[in-house]
């Protein structure tokens, strides 16, 4: 391993892809630890003294700093990176990629929320996903659902530690608009038809059905190396609960997101979410918003396996109850104070 | 009786036309394709620039010339395909609007070729 002493930076990426060398990744990656700490000092940005609770802030920071120091690496790289699918490197916020022709992949894809306003709160949801991709304009993808629940002595909640087998789910996503040569902007409608046979929130049992339907957009900003993302997210569902009663909830929300590839393997960035819900499928009922931020990373592990990864913290909200009065800062009866997205996958 | 006969010969000339439309539209885009022939022999795609009429559906065969398999691959084209040591594989793409489609093989990515569509 090389130590950080000589400087070199992302700048200084030249020559093809295949003498690209672990020497040259670190000593890379040194030199964008020294831009870093540079350009944090130049703006007088202390990460240590943020406080403990704001480590998700933190790495958002970090991020940004990379995207600041990195941006001089632009032009020049353009050839050693090759097109890179945008599906996944934006984090929460999904890419317009829709896969290659012919292929298919196999992933786990754990979703998970921390933090009510008070007790302990941890929850998963893990997709075991096969995704395909039938033709040139579609993909389609399905699988079973598995939740964790470790809750203790939330209010409203009761107590709960288990994993349990919760639903199925499948999603259809259409390409309607490809990048091209002259066009650097893509979009991909999605529909993702779910069923839970546990409340997502609380873990107790019912029968729930859901649709999540997106628009998933992206600009390529600078060939092969920055992109613009962003979700527009209609997500009404229903729920049968012990007394037999259907109830109807809706989610909308939109997020933005800005991915860097700072090597060929390995892109990062930062995103930010608004996320409205309502009692009613309808925009009626109104109960509460949430605004979450957070970093993203995308590594490719292989040439047929990669990794996702985000986190997002709670930054402002409104939680407004029965009364039609607002509880608090942040909304934490309908979201958490943080969430995480953890994806590995295999192509094939 | 007559009025039935009618409608009958009616239906059977709507039937006849939409045949003829599709038959027409398949020989149509059958006419329209054009087809792009390269091969891969000691990892190195021969030509490394092969040319494609735009907005025209074209049909890509790849010829592996080495005793191992190849995996044909492109992002921008939105295609990949494993074809057979000695074999051939056959890709059908979308039109495609004018401009540079890169693609490689992934199993040996030292092998990389464009697509020039004009």
């Amino acid at each position: 391993m090389e130590s950080c002493h000589d400087g070199q930076g992302v700048g200084r990426y030249q020559g093809d892809a295949t003498k690209r060398s672990m020497p040259r990744f670190s000593s890379n990656i040194c030199g964008i630890v020294s831009r870093i700490t540079s350009v944090l000092q130049n703006h007088q940005i202390s990460i240590a003294a943020l406080p403990v609770a704001e480590f998700p802030l933190r790495l958002s920071v970090v991020t940004t700093a990379l995207l600041m120091v990195t941006t001089g690496a632009k032009a020049q790289d353009t050839g050693v990176y090759r097109e890179i699918e945008t599906k996944y490197i934006f984090g929460f916020t999904e890419g317009s990629g829709i896969g290659l022709e012919g292929e298919k992949e196999v992933s786990t894809e754990t979703v998970a929320g921390f933090g009510k306003r008070d007790g302990r709160y941890g929850v998963s949801e893990t997709e075991l996903e096969y995704e395909f991709t039938p033709n040139q304009y579609v993909q389609i993808e399905l699988g079973p659902l598995m939740s964790t629940y470790n809750i203790s002595n939330v209010t409203g909640l009761d107590n709960r530690n288990q994993l349990k087998f919760d639903g199925f789910f499948t999603e259809f996503r259409y390409l309607v608009i490809e990048r091209g040569p002259s066009s650097p902007l893509a979009v991909t409608l999605s529909a993702e038809p779910e069923w839970h046979s546990a409340d997502e929130t609380s873990g107790a049992p019912l029968v729930n059905y859901e649709l999540e339907a997106k628009i998933n957009a992206d600009l390529e900003l600078i060939p092969n190396r920055m992109f613009l993302g962003s979700n527009v997210l209609y997500e009404p569902e229903t729920s049968r609960v012990d007394l037999g009663v259907w109830q109807n909830e809706l989610t909308v929300g939109a997020s933005m997101a800005l991915a860097y590839r700072i090597t060929p393997s390995v892109t990062v960035g930062a995103e930010a979410w608004y996320l409205r819900h309502y009692d009613s499928i309808g925009f009626s009922a109104y109960t509460g918003d949430a605004v979450f931020v957070g970093p993203t990373m995308y590594v490719q592990i292989t040439a047929k396996a990669f990794m996702t990864a985000a986190w997002n913290a709670q930054v402002t909200g409104r939680d407004i109850n029965d009364n039609g009065e607002t509880i608090g800062s942040l909304n934490l009866t309908e979201f958490t104070r943080q969430r995480a997205k953890l994806k590995f996958a295999v192509e094939f | 009786m007559s009025v039935t006969f009618l409608h009958m010969r009616r239906g059977a000339a709507v039937s006849m036309f939409a045949v003829l439309l599709v038959a027409s539209t398949v020989v149509s885009e059958a006419q329209n394709t054009a087809t792009v022939a390269i091969s891969v022999k000691d990892h190195r795609f021969q030509p490394t620039e092969a040319h494609a009429p735009a907005n025209t559906p074209v049909v890509l065969r790849v010829r592996n010339l080495d005793p191992i398999a190849m995996e044909f691959e492109s992002v921008s084209l939105r295609v990949e395909k494993v074809v057979a040591p000695n074999g051939e594989g056959i890709i059908n793409l979308r039109p495609l609007s004018p401009g540079r489609y890169n693609f490689f093989d992934d199993f040996h990515q030292e092998a990389q070729g464009t697509l020039i569509v004009q």
